[in-house]
């Protein structure tokens, strides 16, 4: 557990010192744009929120306090956790041309801006009405979001996979393996080693001896 | 097992999938999923990642050649991705066994020793055919320092600690900086 847990956390790509976090995500090429290495900004100041206190995600229905659209409720798109942003759908929009070349006169859409946390609230999914929300344990045991108004839980939003495919519609094609075979345990724990059961199982004897090698 | 005729054709892949855009792949293989597998079944799985990677290179390699973008190479991340776990939980099981059988979690033993600068530093043993009062070449590196390296070791402490105190002075400007901006943090911090 732990080779693996240490080996998974160096492996993040590192970002520079005085990185300023857009709507971009980083490694494209938008975002290469934006911000090319060697760039230095002026320091944002964002107040510092623990990975276990976050309450929003992608995907959660969510009200806008203040602003333009300030009363009205959407749907989480995109959580930028570094400036502790929230970019809503179809809200707080401003309008912008997209996509001009040499032959095209560029398309007008809208495009949405990011939002603070305090300028958004949770939403209760009876009422729908905001509310202040704390992360409470249950009889179970599980962590889930409470509504201190009424004490409902706010279920988690169902989570997408990066490449788009739904585990439910799935179908399995020629090289793939079955669940049944991928989840079949075929493991014994033995004292013997990786190399020495797979000689056993192969039927290779070792006759040779190692010469004397020294350690130093 | 199949029986190759030469057995090229496994380098590359279906002959359905030749000229698609994209190839419709599962997951790669999960940690958990793999550590419940026996060492045989990791064993053949590698060699049928192995195979399934080196043809997805020559894929890669091809469509550098004919220059057109290669059909889904997230294939090659996924399978790659796979093998890294079959690695990992093979280390794993090896380092449990070794932890068990002498104590010692590395595979290589080793020792601290200092430096001709004085500077303390973990040594690995290696294997030599020869021993060490033999060898030329390991007698002629110094695993010692000798006193007049005494002044140049406060001279590397004053530094090391002029730059942690350094560093803990910003931490704390910074956090007075941010409890400016944001009073109530400054208030969470008092009621602790």
């Amino acid at each position: 557990m732990r080779l693996s847990a240490l080996l998974s956390l160096a492996a993040r790509p590192k970002l520079p010192k005085g990185y300023r976090h857009g709507t971009w995500r980083p490694g494209t090429a938008a975002e290469r744009l934006r911000n090319p290495p060697g760039l230095r900004r002026k320091k944002i100041f964002v107040e510092p929120i623990s990975r276990e206190d976050w309450k929003v995600f992608r995907g959660d229905t969510v009200q806008v306090l203040t602003g333009k659209d300030a009363g009205k409720q959407g749907m989480v798109t995109q959580v930028v956790r570094a400036r502790n942003w929230v970019v809503v759908e179809g809200l707080n929009t401003h309008y912008r041309y997209i996509n001009r070349n040499a032959k095209y006169s560029s398309t007008y859409i809208a495009s949405e801006a990011p939002l603070l946390l305090n300028q958004i609230s949770l939403v209760d999914p009876e009422d729908r009405k905001p509310t202040e929300v704390d992360w409470r344990y249950t009889e179970e045991g599980e962590r889930v979001r409470v509504s201190l108004r009424t004490g409902r839980i706010i279920p988690l939003p169902l989570r997408q996979r990066r490449d788009g495919i739904v585990p439910e519609q799935w179908i399995d094609g020629p090289k793939d393996t079955s669940v049944d075979d991928a989840l079949d345990k075929t493991y014994t724990p033995s004292l013997k080693t990786f190399e020495e059961e797979i000689m056993d199982a192969m039927g290779i004897v070792e006759t040779r001896r190692a010469k004397k090698s020294y350690w130093y | 097992t199949t029986l190759p005729r030469k057995g090229l054709e496994e380098f590359f892949d279906d002959p359905k999938n030749w000229g698609e855009k994209t190839v419709k792949s599962g997951d790669a293989w999960n940690i958990k999923q793999l550590r419940a597998k026996s060492s045989q079944d990791l064993h053949k799985l590698w060699y049928v990642l192995l195979k399934e990677k080196n043809m997805l290179l020559t894929l890669e390699q091809e469509s550098k050649r004919q220059q057109k973008p290669m059909p889904s190479p997230e294939r090659l991340e996924k399978v790659e991705k796979s093998m890294k776990n079959i690695d990992l939980v093979v280390r794993e099981r090896e380092i449990a066994l070794r932890l068990l059988q002498t104590g010692h979690e590395k595979p290589v033993p080793g020792e601290w020793r200092n430096d001709f600068l004085g500077r303390t530093y973990w040594y690995s043993y290696k294997e030599w055919p020869i021993p060490w009062y033999l060898n030329k070449k390991y007698k002629k590196r110094k695993f010692y320092y000798l006193p007049h390296v005494n002044r140049f070791i406060r001279l590397r402490l004053e530094k090391y600690l002029r730059l942690r105190n350094r560093r803990q002075s910003l931490k704390k400007k910074k956090q007075k900086l941010l409890e400016k901006k944001f009073p109530h943090l400054a208030v969470k911090s008092q009621s602790q």
